[in-house]
């Protein structure tokens, strides 16, 4: 039951040491600074990932976008439950650096005012480095996640996901107490040393 | 000196679940020790998440992990801590263990299997041993099994069959998927026996438990109907009922004390409050599944056991076994068959229930003659879409995939085709590389030096996983699949597991005596799959369920 999408520690500092040749150092140190002063309730770095996660998972007429599974929401509520790990938050928050940092010395934008071709660009070119590409993975793991898991964890409201992809669910499905996080930190309430 | 309680038992998997009932009923006071948290049906939904994407019914690998060896292109092997790799060896750390998460495919050994090295001769770079008991000696306990676990099945006759001293199962098979019919008529086409794979699920309402409700959504799910035969539904809760069983969950045993005989004085672990305790009893019962048994009683050193309990020969630890094998899948896409069929195929809910054993033994001079073979089942793709959808998120060069073209992969994946996936188990030969020891620095949240896993496999089980394999792709390609793959490797499935203290009559080539008591210890038993010399080419869990029925009669003897 492993959780894949984590990054493990080993990887991660690999990653950084990737990023830190890829970028000007001063430009990692400062979007790094700035993820880990972040607020949830600040409209950066989440009018970007918004932006971002809309790009990888376009709405169209008869399928649900982004928005439409409330990708940008599920993203927080995951990132706010115990135990999400520390290394992926800080990655989250750094990708939204580099892209925007690539966007403002391309075109002297950020990236939610490029049009569609230059998302796709640039979005590619910040895939073609190791650390890119994982940022975008993970994007794209809890995209997926959020098209997919049980409502009650904010994702799939009214299951769209479910019905556009004709699954059926199991049953019984969760309940608000019972989310899996809930169960977890039960479990190490009394354990933790 | 008195003791707290007659018997305690590590852990409360299959292979403590029927020494806690047996003597229980036997009017003996029982102590359960489980690590993991006490769920019920209450807390098990169908949930994407708790299943299979995050650790819920596993430890955290921060907080506990192993250290995994591999072997490197030049000879060394060298070990990665699954923090670090991700690589989840836990299989459900909860009161009933893993059982709770089984499929429940469930076999008997062939009475062959009882004695490998007879029947087949060695294998050079392998440790095969005979059993010390037979199939006869363990039959009356599968047999026990089958009511006590509620096993469901239909016996079908086929040259591989093995005895049965009742005539068929207690319970009526799980019902069928429609695509059984399909599977059913491509093997009469190639002459194959399809079998009805026996499960321990319940068919029909019994013994308080309810009958499976068929969500689609049964192995590495949780069981909200109580249906699957797991340790703590079928077993542990009536062991509780009769009053002499009591179960401490969220109970770490870090070490069995032994006095200056070699005998087992006391059991220590830390409560749920992290406060570290200690116990007693005049019989102790290890049954942690195979790796952290072997992990615990190398850390349980004495005066007279100063390498670990029952290592006085350097066996504790050792042959270690998984499942050999491998698994593929075919693909029915629904636009080639008229609208019933397809409507059918789309069907969620029922069970496959179909397996092959027609070469449980092979006899082909492909093979150089007559060797061990193994078991092929068909099942459909596990149910979870997450993980489903999650493999498409990469094309075949490793790119990432976004945008529509993400979407209609998905869109196609999920509405156009029925996958039907085999697998295949044959036996994982034991060898001198596949063995369970301390690491000398990784340690868990207690403090405790964590298990290192080294994996290496025989050469000739993926031979073998390959010729069956191939014999599972007939059946695809006889029933038209499209897109069929598969896949034979060497990389051990952590679920299937056992070995590490084998059981033997010399105590210089093994751990535990026939009745599954370490040799030199007067009151210590291992009752998980541990005891397995050679691990038989089917799923482990009726087998290490019979087992401990079976050493529940020897300690009910003593006491």
């Amino acid at each position: 039951m492993a959780n894949t999408t984590l990054l493990n520690r080993r990887e991660f500092m690999r990653l950084l040491a990737t990023a830190a040749a890829a970028y000007p150092l001063s430009s990692l140190a400062s979007s790094r600074q700035q993820a880990l002063t972040l607020d949830h309730t600040i409209k950066e770095p989440w009018r970007t990932i918004s932006a971002v996660q809309e790009h990888l998972f376009p709405a169209e007429k008869n399928s649900p976008g982004a928005s439409d599974i409330n990708a940008l929401q599920y993203l927080q509520n995951m990132m706010a439950t115990p135990d999400f790990d520390t290394e992926q938050r800080i990655l989250i928050h750094n990708g939204v650096g580099w892209l925007n940092d690539l966007a403002k010395k391309q075109h002297a934008k950020i990236f939610i005012q490029l049009d569609t071709d230059s998302k796709e660009k640039i979005l590619r070119q910040v895939e073609s480095s190791n650390a890119g590409s994982r940022w975008l993975s993970t994007l794209l793991t809890y995209l997926i996640e959020a098209l997919l898991s049980d409502p009650v964890y904010s994702g799939n409201p009214n299951g769209i996901g479910w019905d556009w992809l004709q699954h059926q669910p199991g049953f019984p499905l969760p309940t608000e107490d019972k989310k899996y996080f809930k169960m977890r930190k039960n479990r190490y309430r009394h354990t933790k040393a | 000196m008195s003791k707290d309680y007659d018997v305690c038992i590590i852990g409360s998997g299959a292979g403590g679940g029927p020494v806690a009932l047996e003597l229980a009923k036997a009017g003996k006071s029982v102590l359960v020790l489980e690590k993991g948290p006490w769920l019920t049906e209450k807390d098990f939904y169908k949930d994407e998440l708790a299943c299979c994407r995050r650790s819920v019914y596993t430890p955290q690998l921060e907080d506990e992990k192993h250290v995994i060896e591999e072997q490197y292109r030049d000879g060394s092997w060298q070990g990665e801590s699954t923090e670090d790799s991700g690589w989840d060896f836990w299989n459900g750390n909860v009161v009933g263990g893993s059982s709770n998460f089984m499929s429940g495919f469930f076999y008997r050994l062939k009475p062959e299997d009882f004695h490998l090295r007879s029947e087949f001769g060695s294998i050079e770079g392998a440790n095969i041993a005979d059993w010390p008991i037979s199939y006869d000696d363990l039959e009356p306990y599968y047999t026990k099994a089958e009511t006590e676990i509620g096993i469901s099945g239909q016996v079908k006759q086929h040259k591989y069959q093995e005895p049965r001293s009742t005539k068929d199962f207690p319970y009526p098979p799980t019902s069928e998927h429609p695509i059984v019919k399909h599977i059913d008529e491509a093997c009469d086409q190639l002459g194959f026996s399809s079998l009805k794979t026996p499960r321990a699920i319940l068919s029909k309402p019994d013994m308080g438990r309810k009958s499976c409700e068929y969500s689609g959504y049964c192995g590495s799910y949780g069981c909200s109907t109580g249906a699957k035969g797991s340790s703590r539904a079928a077993l542990l809760n009536r062991a509780i009922k009769t009053g002499n069983c009591k179960i401490l969950p969220n109970a770490k045993v870090v070490k069995i004390e032994s006095d200056n005989k070699g005998n087992v004085t006391s059991v220590k672990y830390f409560d749920e409050k992290n406060i570290k305790k200690s116990v007693s009893a005049k019989i102790v019962v290890v049954a942690c599944q195979a790796i952290e048994t072997s992990r615990l009683l190398l850390a349980s050193t004495g005066a007279k056991h100063p390498n670990g309990l029952g290592n006085n020969h350097n066996q504790l630890g050792k042959n270690l076994v998984f499942s050999a094998g491998g698994s593929g899948t075919g693909e029915f896409t629904y636009s080639k068959f008229d609208k019933l069929t397809a409507d059918q195929l789309k069907i969620r809910g029922p069970f496959v229930n179909r397996n092959l054993q027609d070469w449980y033994f092979i006899n082909d001079k492909k093979m150089g003659g007559t060797v061990k073979g193994g078991t092929i089942d068909f099942l459909l793709r596990h149910p979870n879409p997450i993980s489903k959808a999650m493999r498409l998120k990469r094309d075949e060069n490793d790119k990432l995939v976004w945008g529509k073209e993400l979407k209609r992969k998905i869109k196609s994946a999920f509405v156009s085709t029925q996958d039907l996936r085999f697998e295949v188990f044959n036996d994982w030969l034991p060898t001198d590389n596949c063995f369970v020891s301390l690491d000398n620095k990784v340690k868990d949240k207690w403090g405790s030096a964590v298990a290192k896993i080294r994996i290496g496999y025989h050469e000739h089980d993926l031979k073998v996983g390959e010729y069956l394999s191939q014999k599972a792709i007939k059946v695809l390609q006889q029933m038209n699949a499209d897109n069929i793959r598969y896949s034979v490797s060497g990389s051990p499935p952590a679920n299937l597991v056992a070995g590490g203290c084998r059981f033997g009559n010399d105590i210089k080539t093994s751990v535990l005596n026939k009745d599954c008591k370490v040799h030199d210890v007067d009151n210590l038993y291992v009752t998980d799959g541990s005891f397995m010399p050679t691990g038989g080419s089917v799923p482990y869990t009726w087998t290490i369920y019979a087992n401990s029925f079976r050493v529940a009669d020897i300690i009910k003897k003593r006491l």
